[in-house]
């Protein structure tokens, strides 16, 4: 493992038959898990190179069982690291060795569905696509769908402020989410926000969504639902080079079209989707954009021909048109299937998931070909193309030695180079520990600091998912001294009125 | 009173740790636009960075803008407009129902966070700041977010400097989200509901799958004073119900004739289209029917944010029991309240009723001897309160920055 995580707390381990007992007190029966065969289910996420059996796996029922078992593990010093779906891409739910893995998959019902106010009161453990389908008798839906959505769970997808491919129209996680029930480590239980479009106070709500686990235990969200769209029809727009592509989606956005969707593959990606869903897709391109226009359908037909006019105007070579919702979900099935397709070409693949300006986009690409180069492995793209958004796939084996260490040293160059072009470490699966020792790379340590003082007001002792986010962790009292700077002769040359 | 007129990020950074040296507070001012809104702040020094009011850099094609915080609002707004784009969160024009003479600042903006009618559809001001750099009460420059609008790099601070009311940081440079301003819009109008209705009539556009992008009432009482912007709709002096849809023509113009099918139960309604709808919508932003020019002008004005169905049911009865104004937004999310001028502008009455529906009601427009009597912002639940104190302290410890303009116990 090439992440350090904290050194684990020996005096802790020690007393692991105790703290087993304690928590069983707390969470009786089958909801305390204490052996290796057991936990193994629970020793990685979705990012499969991590790997740790946490000390002890807690499934509580209910929030009253979370705040006595974070109450119990503050007072202890015991690290508690939450879980929801676990398909964290990042290693946002990589267990400790000498920490209670906390599982929130008992959290699984929907408590109240209110249309009027056009919102669902949801269990953290409820996966984002049964919160759709729980309205869609009704026409509603739930926006943001990562493409995890089966399995990823509403409680995760506030964790990581999770996006998906129609983010660009709709918004992420963030833009989606109204209010909570958090439990802090303390075992303090908070209502934060509700029903309101608005919270009273500072945002709290914006700040806990995206904060990876480290802030709180969400047990209630508040989500917003709304209407589906009358209709939806995507265009397969292929191109003989990525900057013609890349040139496309500039007009586009250029000519205030805001599609549902927009993605660009690039060839090796193409190739690999179609050897494995047949989709129809043009073998002969170098990119490929998948474009969807949703809303009235009056207004969809109106922005398809615009959309078309735009593409053969930036010198597309192919351009289909969806005619029937199968034709559309067909476009859609060689997307959706691109990281699988990509796992049959090559024994293993690492996902990236840096965002860059959308102009910077044939730079990237080419610096990507020219690392593809300097380390002699693969790297087929996929690209939220609207917000800028790369998801490169780097190809490998992880039974030759050296590639895996190779692949991810390929890996952090593509992001520092993202970071490079004006954009950022992640767009959406979150910094975890896969990106954690990146951040030096994108703010300073100032900016870091900031970000830990905050973390520190929620959880004073570093006790919850340490060893995510932060490359180095610092102690609050520490954080929080004030620095006195000689303040004698103030600002002499600043203009005074 | 001693004003200090910062020229860029360095000079902010000296003059609040010579601040923090000489325990001394700042209130942080752009324009000072909005300096009525709050507690009287507990300083005589004012850091002034409305010098900080260059645009750094302007990419349509990015649908971004990177603006120093002190750049004039209406300069920006004829920027981004210029390029046919917008902030889609329609914020503010505070002047009129404060009584001031300027607009604000691009920071101000921010900084109070006051979204107009597209905020049901497209978000505040913290779904439009994709990053900042600020100076912490610690003296410290630092940066969060970033210039791309999809990014989870790191926690989100600007969802806590938007709304903070410049108590967590002095923003210098802002990097904000710009959209498309859509083709035409039309509004269609409903004559002569009264609340309860109008709230089911707003509750069943915005639950349909027409895309209205905005739905407000003006009771008839709202026409009591002559309104601007409002002209030839006023006409008639009955209660206006009011709903808009945006897009391509041929998209509006549909769904605004489905729109009035569904909503034919509640009468036929009459559709407006571009220039009169906007001044339409700008008018119920800016609260023009309370503006301090105008015969309520005097009263204190609440904003009120509550789930939007019991919109009707709370403003009702808040009119009832203190025989004031209400004009509803956000589909009755959104409470504007003007109330006859009494010592504690009808506080008590304003927060039990806005508690029993799960809403927060903040005193946007009060003397300052009214604000030393009333808390201004809505109190919350003491673990809630003491979390948000535990976060002030994290980026400003001494409480040098506006200290005392949200809570009356933080006064010295």
């Amino acid at each position: 493992m090439a992440i350090m995580m904290p050194a684990s707390d020996q005096a802790v381990l020690a007393r692991r038959a105790e703290i087993v007992a304690a928590l069983r007190a707390i969470v009786p029966g089958e909801g305390v898990i204490d052996t290796p065969a057991e936990m193994r289910a629970y020793e990685s996420d979705g990012l499969t190179a991590y790997r740790q059996p946490p000390m002890v796996v807690v499934l509580p029922d209910t929030t009253e069982q979370i705040s006595l078992v974070l109450k119990y593990c503050a007072a202890h010093g015991i690290k508690v690291v939450p879980r929801g779906s676990g398909t964290s891409l990042s290693g946002g739910a990589l267990p400790l060795e000498d920490g209670v893995l906390l599982g929130l998959g008992k959290f699984k019902r929907i408590r109240e569905i209110d249309f009027d106010n056009r919102v669902v009161v949801t269990e953290p453990g409820v996966t984002n696509l049964a919160i759709s389908q729980a309205v869609a008798h009704a026409g509603f839906y739930y926006a943001p769908d990562p493409s995890s959505q089966i399995a990823c769970s509403i409680g995760g997808n506030v964790a990581e402020n999770s996006g998906g491919v129609h983010c660009l129209k709709y918004g992420m996680t963030t833009n989606n989410v109204l209010g909570c029930e958090i439990v802090l480590m303390s075992g303090e239980i908070l209502r934060i926000g509700g029903k309101s479009a608005e919270n009273a106070g500072y945002d709290l709500m914006g700040v806990i969504t995206g904060s990876e686990g480290l802030l709180g235990v969400i047990t209630e969200i508040t989500v917003r639902i709304l209407q589906k769209p009358e209709t939806a029809r995507a265009l397969m727009v292929g191109f003989a080079e990525v900057e013609a592509a890349g040139e496309c989606v500039a007009r586009i956005i250029g000519a205030g079209i805001i599609p549902g969707g927009m993605e660009m593959m690039d060839k090796p990606a193409i190739h690999a989707a179609e050897a494995f869903v047949h989709a129809g897709y043009p073998l002969d391109v170098e990119a490929l954009l998948i474009i969807e226009l949703d809303g009235p359908k009056i207004e969809v037909d109106e922005l398809i021909s615009r959309v078309e006019a735009i593409a053969n105007g930036c010198g597309s070579t192919t351009c289909q048109i969806s005619s029937s919702e199968a034709e559309r979900n067909l476009f859609w099935a060689g997307r959706k299937a691109a990281f699988p397709a990509v796992g049959r070409i090559s024994p293993d693949y690492l996902c990236m998931d840096g965002t860059i300006p959308r102009g910077a986009l044939p730079k990237a690409l080419a610096r990507i070909r020219e690392l593809s180069e300097k380390y002699q492995l693969g790297c087929a793209n996929v690209f939220h193309a609207g917000d800028g958004n790369l998801h490169p796939l780097i190809l490998y084996d992880a039974n030759k030695p050296g590639e895996i260490e190779r692949a991810e040293a390929f890996g952090a160059d593509i992001l520092r180079a993202c970071v490079e072009f004006g954009g950022v470490l992640t767009g959406e699966h979150g910094v975890g520990i896969e990106k954690r020792d990146l951040m030096p790379d994108m703010f300073t340590e100032i900016d870091l600091n900031q970000q830990q003082r905050l973390k520190c007001a929620f959880d004073s002792q570093g006790l919850l998912n340490p060893g995510k986010v932060f490359p180095t962790l610092h102690r609050c009292a520490e954080l929080g001294r004030m620095h006195v700077h000689a303040g004698k002769l103030a600002f002499p040359d600043i203009p005074r009125f | 009173m001693d004003t200090l007129r910062v020229r860029d990020a360095k000079d902010v950074e000296e003059v609040v740790r010579a601040a923090i040296a000489n325990e001394q507070p700042l209130e942080i001012i752009g324009h000072g636009s909005k300096r009525s809104i709050g507690h009287a702040m507990v300083t005589n020094a004012v850091l002034d960075v409305s010098a900080l009011n260059a645009v750094t850099s302007y990419e349509p094609n990015e649908l971004i803008v990177t603006l120093q915080a002190g750049a004039p609002l209406a300069d920006v707004l004829s920027l981004i407009d210029a390029k046919n784009q917008q902030f889609a969160f329609e914020p503010v024009n505070t002047a009129p129902l404060l009584g001031t003479s300027v607009s604000g600042t691009i920071g101000g903006m921010i900084a109070s966070g006051l979204a107009g009618p597209r905020r049901i559809r497209a978000g505040g001001a913290r779904d439009h700041l994709l990053g900042a750099h600020a100076v912490s009460g610690f003296g410290d420059s630092f940066k969060t977010g970033g210039k791309v609008v999809k990014n989870v790099t790191g926690y989100d601070l600007c969802k806590l400097l938007a709304g903070s009311w410049g108590t967590l940081s002095v923003m210098t440079e802002v990097t904000l989200k710009v959209m498309p301003k859509p083709e035409a819009e039309r509004t269609l109008l409903l004559r002569g509901l009264d609340d309860a209705a109008a709230n089911k009539a707003m509750t069943a556009a915005l639950g349909s799958p027409f895309d209205v992008s905005a739905a407000a009432h003006l009771p008839k009482s709202a026409f009591r004073a002559r309104t601007e912007g409002l002209g030839d709709i006023a006409g008639q002096g009955e209660a206006l119900t009011v709903l808009r849809l945006e897009g391509i023509i041929a998209s509006a113009s549909h769904r605004a004739g489905s729109l009035r099918e569904l909503l034919a139960p509640f009468g036929t309604a009459v559709v407006i289209g571009d220039a009169a709808s906007s001044a339409l919508w700008a008018t119920i932003r800016d609260v023009l029917p309370f503006a301090a020019s105008a015969a309520l002008g005097a009263w204190p004005v609440w904003r009120i944010v509550c789930p939007p169905a019991s919109g009707a049911a709370l403003g009702t009865q808040l009119a009832r029991e203190t025989g004031g104004d209400i004009i509803y937004d956000w589909g009755g999310g959104l409470i504007w309240a003007a109330l006859p001028r009494k010592g504690d502008a009808h506080a008590p009455a304003v927060r039990q009723r806005t508690n029993a529906f799960g809403g927060h009601a903040t005193l946007i427009r009060a003397d300052e001897d009214v604000r030393r009597e009333v808390d201004v912002f809505h109190p919350q639940a003491p673990g809630v309160a003491a979390l948000s104190e535990r976060v002030r302290t994290s980026f400003d410890p001494k409480s040098i920055l506006n200290r005392g303009r949200l809570t009356r116990s933080a006064r010295a």
